[in-house]
């Protein structure tokens, strides 16, 4: 389809470089060219360089890096990653720049979470998705530090 | 009739409402384009989401997922309407609420248990007023729903319909075809049907790339499921948000041109009147001085 066109045609192509798409439904929030990209995938964390095999995965909560060392940061909350032509597109349902995260807030928001009661499975997962978020994002604030 | 202070009033005050609906035009129009801007970064998301599921499918996958297949039996259906917060855009409301209307009965006659859901004031003044309460009534979507908003949403009808409480979610809403087309449709969101169904049928010669799927097909599906309703949800509400603002768009447009033609035949009349009264004090003062003589 287009996306596919778009991205043979991308100068990205022999250049050596990763281009970094970042998607929300609400809106293109990233798009970047890069050397390097590391991915909170569902089961632990992945390393995309330039030239790397057409791959499909899933994300779970955690940190998106945008290059080496000082790079950009972002929490990504779950969704997809689909690596094909140097293009890593990440979809996900939201995508904050570490820098726009409040650390005490967080916090606040994790000790809120313990002291809510749970009962049924149903609650229990629910409370379990929203620490395990929280977490991932505080996990990203203090590594950003 | 012919009273020009009487005239000249009338036209004052639709002046007043020609620039009222003047303005409403112009901050719907720049409402629009806020909208239509949301939508259209929305459709890149729907776009990848889309190709992604194509390049799963075509890995020979069995597409299976709960929420794809119809349930047997439909016991308990639910109706979600939106409509707008506010009136003054036309027919947008009247048209969603007949529409919602004729489904919901439908739906009362096909299904033993029904729930009647509605998004916006105006819907829900409509349905009230036909006698049909909704359930649950969210007035909190304006021009810019969010997708944290409608995510909620969409979780609990998720949960609803995979610990069946729920076989079938539809959804009423303004469709957008293009700015000069908007079209009332009634969709069923829930059961899924299919996946790809608004894909485009792609080149069978394009060169086939082999994908690596971490952890496993399966889980990337199992996952890809409930975002796609999601997406689609979304974009529902998306689109009633920016065909809601085209509608006022247009309707204050008309308005305005309305109220120009009117302020037109007021002067031509309060003209009229005026120029009578002269003439007819003209010849007052001619008979009097003609019976001086």
């Amino acid at each position: 389809m287009a996306a596919h066109a778009e991205s043979s045609s991308h100068a990205t192509q022999d250049s050596g470089l990763l281009r970094v798409v970042v998607v929300t439904p609400e809106q293109t929030v990233l798009d970047a060219t890069t050397d390097f990209v590391a991915l909170p995938l569902y089961d632990g964390e992945l390393g995309v360089a330039p030239s790397h095999a057409p791959m499909i995965g899933r994300l779970g909560y955690g940190e998106l890096r945008i290059g080496h060392g000082e790079g950009q940061r972002y929490y990504i909350d779950g969704g997809f990653v689909q690596v094909v032509d140097n293009v890593v597109s990440v979809l996900t349902n939201r995508a904050i720049p570490a820098t726009r995260l409040d650390e005490t807030k967080i916090k606040e928001s994790i000790a809120f979470l313990l002291t809510q009661p749970a009962a049924g499975d149903d609650e229990l997962a629910r409370r379990e998705k929203s620490l395990s978020q929280s977490r991932a994002q505080l996990r990203v604030v203090q590594h950003a530090k | 009739m012919a009273n020009p202070r009487a005239l000249d009033k009338r036209r004052k005050s639709i002046k007043n409402i020609r620039k009222i609906t003047r303005t409403m035009e112009l901050i719907a129009t720049a409402r629009f384009k806020k909208a239509m801007d949301r939508a259209s970064a929305a459709t890149s998301y729907t776009r990848r989401i889309t190709q992604l599921v194509n390049d799963l499918t075509k890995t020979g996958l069995e597409v299976s997922h709960p929420l794809l297949e119809p349930r047997d039996e439909v016991k308990k259906a639910t109706l979600l309407v939106l409509t707008a917060n506010r009136g003054l855009c036309g027919g947008f409301n009247g048209n969603l609420i007949r529409a919602g209307l004729l489904r919901w009965k439908e739906l009362k006659q096909e299904v033993p248990e029904t729930r009647l859901e509605i998004a916006g004031k105006r819907g829900i003044a409509g349905f009230k007023f036909r006698g049909q309460i909704a359930e649950h009534a969210y007035t909190h979507f304006e021009d810019k729903p969010t997708f944290d908003e409608v995510d909620l949403l969409a979780t609990r009808y998720l949960h609803e319909y995979l610990t069946g409480q729920l076989d079938r979610l539809d959804v009423v809403y303004m469709k957008f075809d293009s700015i000069a087309r908007q079209s009332v449709s009634v969709e069923t969101l829930l059961p899924l049907g299919s996946l790809g169904a608004d894909a485009k049928e792609e080149d069978p010669n394009a060169p086939q790339i082999q994908y690596e799927f971490l952890p496993s097909p399966e889980s990337i599906l199992e996952e890809v499921v409930p975002t796609s309703f999601k997406v689609r949800l979304f974009k529902c509400f998306l689109d009633s948000a920016v065909s809601e603002q085209i509608a006022r768009m247009v309707a204050m447009k008309s308005a305005t041109e309305n109220a120009g033609d009117l302020i037109k035949q007021l002067s031509m009349q309060y003209n009229r009147a005026r120029q009578g009264r002269i003439t007819s004090e003209l010849m007052d003062l001619i008979g009097g001085v003609e019976a001086l003589k």
